[in-house]
């Protein structure tokens, strides 16, 4: 099966995704915003939202789309920028990012009317709610998956493992938890501040179907989770990415877990994704 | 109606137990009529129907139909 | 439900839990898109015989009270109609932020039972007892909160829940031989409470298993040709306001009991809106005095925190002079 075409639509959609950050952080200003880990996933939420998912364009509240929760929920400029081109979300809307009364806050807000189905921010809590609607898939006879993408900082919270544990109890072969691997969390690496050290051993050893990948190549997402889709048990796709990925300036460099996007450094992206 | 023949409707309507499927070797727990809620519902059954207060060991104490009949000779009902 | 004096006895011997097991029962017969989720507390929860025969519409999801919090709302968003239940201070305490989030925040429609509040299990020490639930719970935007007085007020609150679109925690309180408040039907509404006495001296509000304790210290109080008024104020979030301001007008003391700390409870929502009152009699306060005494029987801890009917008298007259 020839997936160059698929990989190429991939592609050109992650690059719109990422003009969108770009966007949102610089229109942030100085209330800086969380670009580090928001690019981290840019390629995974690409394939997803414009290969993966079964979702249907200017329709966010299809009844049969399949659904998504970013329990990493600071991550949400590549949320927002995933769901404007989706035709969720419009260019105009963006630009309303963390301004007074918006819709598009630093940490997601629900609002079906923009396809965001969950709150999330408060890390850890994401993956439960993925249980408690795979479950109802199930229970409504749909056929649809849930995917959540959660960080590898997040694991440190204990509300992660009680529904890491509780999933494949619940043979719930519709769950996909996405782990966002760029190795830091706030305060510095995840090494330096607690220590995850496998987290392909952890979730594997709790029961999931669990797959390691580089989180930034397309081709090997889509080889990845085509593997995975037989097995009934819930998966966990460690993705091994880079925080900041895609700019000189952000790649691996921990300050941009939160910051200011300058006008200097906005043209200087601008130009690097040409 | 003399009071075994009271002990014995008791029985079968506080748990709601089909009079064909009742005997008199029943035991707590044995039958999915007679599991905790069962038992209390019975408890208040006797109560009602016998005009007695229970003794908690009593209440504890009494898992069949037949160890009731010796538990509720000490309230003299037997 | 079939409610008839029988029910009504039987429901009291066996205490507020085993009849929200025996309202489940019955309402899973009526709701198709009812789930009932536990945290590994089947038996306490009285959900043994629901759990049998209704397996598709139960969830036991072990000693995880976050992931309980966050599985329901999840179901919920998909359109279940969703119970979760364990011991008050682990549905209410232990997953409060979950709480915070996904029903308050998000605003998913979740009926939370909170089994064996207050005192009630005080031989197990104060873990297991729950005197924090309703003031932290009231500060989370969106929940109902409601105390059922007794075992028929637990089969009300809980079908008031199921129908309602909020979400609305219901703190069970008592132990088995759970004294009858109401001996027969009567119209329960959320946010209504109920004047259960009238009496032209002072008002007693009252919530959960006080509400007995209340009726016969007015009782005993009247022996002393003091008259009392006792309101059930079973939902204690949104408060009644307008019987607060009836009492306000009316009595010489108002006075609030509960089994529950007396910040942030009961007497604090009473409180709080008597405050913007102009001209309001004082307000006695009678709780658990923000401690965590040493453990003992349900009896031994009413009696300790001034919550038995004597206690409550002593207060009262002390407060008249």
């Amino acid at each position: 099966m020839d997936i160059s075409k698929d990989i190429e639509k991939i592609k050109n959609f992650s690059t719109e995704v990422k003009k969108n950050i770009l966007e949102m952080a610089f229109t942030a200003g100085a209330s800086s915003s969380h670009f580090g880990g928001a690019l981290s996933i840019v390629e995974i939420i690409s394939f997803l939202f414009s290969h993966k998912m079964k979702i249907k364009k200017n329709n966010p509240n299809w009844i049969d789309r399949d659904r998504f929760i970013l329990s990493k929920g600071h991550a949400c400029l590549a949320y927002y920028a995933a769901l404007c081109e989706v035709g969720y979300i419009t260019k105009e809307q963006i630009k309303t990012f963390e301004k007074d009364d918006s819709d598009l806050l630093g940490h997601p807000v629900i609002n079906r009317k923009l396809g965001i189905d969950f709150s999330n921010g408060s890390l850890g809590m994401g993956l439960s709610l993925g249980i408690g609607v795979a479950i109802a898939l199930k229970k409504n006879k749909k056929e649809n998956n849930i995917f959540v993408i959660l960080g590898d900082g997040e694991c440190n919270e204990g509300s992660v493992w009680e529904a890491a544990m509780a999933a494949p109890n619940l043979n719930l072969s519709n769950l996909y938890a996405i782990i966002d691997n760029n190795n830091f969390q706030q305060t510095g690496s995840n090494k330096e501040i607690m220590n995850t050290d496998s987290l392909y051993k952890k979730w594997s050893s709790f029961g999931w179907e669990t797959k390691e990948v580089d989180g930034h190549d397309i081709e090997k997402l889509c080889k990845i989770f085509e593997e995975s889709e037989q097995s009934p048990k819930p998966k966990a796709i460690i993705a091994k990415t880079v925080k900041g990925k895609g700019f000189s300036f952000s790649e691996n460099n921990n300050s941009w877990h939160h910051a200011v996007l300058s006008k200097t450094l906005y043209e200087q992206a601008k130009k690097e994704l040409i | 109606m003399d009071n075994k023949a009271k002990y014995q409707k008791i029985f079968i309507d506080s748990l709601s137990i089909e009079s064909a499927k009742f005997n008199e070797k029943i035991k707590y727990n044995e039958i999915p009529e007679w599991d905790s809620i069962g038992h209390m519902t019975l408890m208040s059954g006797l109560e009602e129907g016998f005009k007695i207060a229970l003794e908690t060991d009593d209440i504890v104490e009494f898992d069949s139909y037949k160890t009731g009949i010796e538990i509720l000779k000490k309230y003299k009902v037997f | 439900m079939i409610i008839n004096e029988r029910n009504i006895k039987v429901w009291s011997t066996i205490g507020s839990r085993a009849t929200f097991g025996i309202a489940a029962l019955e309402l899973a017969k009526e709701v198709d898109n009812l789930m009932v989720l536990t945290c590994d507390v089947s038996t306490s929860a009285g959900l043994d015989r629901y759990r049998k025969i209704y397996p598709d519409k139960y969830l036991d999801l072990g000693i995880a009270e976050q992931n309980l919090i966050g599985v329901a709302a999840g179901l919920a968003s998909e359109g279940f109609n969703v119970i979760t239940t364990t011991f008050a201070p682990f549905q209410t305490i232990r997953c409060c932020e979950q709480i915070k989030v996904n029903i308050g925040y998000m605003k998913q429609k979740i009926c939370m039972v909170g089994i064996a509040s207050g005192l009630t299990l005080g031989n197990l020490g104060f873990t297991h007892c729950c005197i924090e639930d309703v003031g932290i719970l009231r500060t989370i935007p969106g929940i109902t909160i409601i105390s059922p007085s007794d075992s028929l007020e637990t089969v009300k609150a809980l079908e008031a829940a199921i129908k309602s679109d909020k979400s609305i925690y219901i703190r069970l309180t008592g132990s088995s031989n759970n004294p009858i408040v109401n001996d027969k039907d009567y119209t329960f509404e959320i946010g209504k409470s109920i004047k259960l006495r009238e009496g032209k001296d002072l008002t007693i509000f009252c919530a959960g298993a006080m509400v007995y304790n209340c009726l016969e210290a007015a009782k005993i109080l009247s022996e002393k040709n003091i008259s009392c008024s006792v309101v059930n104020m079973h939902t204690i979030k949104p408060i009644d306001k307008d019987a607060i301001k009836k009492a306000s007008e009316k009595s010489k003391l108002i006075v609030s009991v509960e089994e529950h700390n007396i910040i942030g409870g009961l007497g604090s929502a009473i409180a709080e809106y008597k405050a913007i009152l102009n001209n309001s009699p004082k307000q006695l306060i009678i709780g658990v005095d923000d401690i965590y005494s040493k453990g003992g029987s349900y009896k031994f801890l009413q009696e300790k925190h001034g919550l038995t009917p004597g206690k409550i008298v002593d207060n009262i007259l002390q407060n008249l002079k």
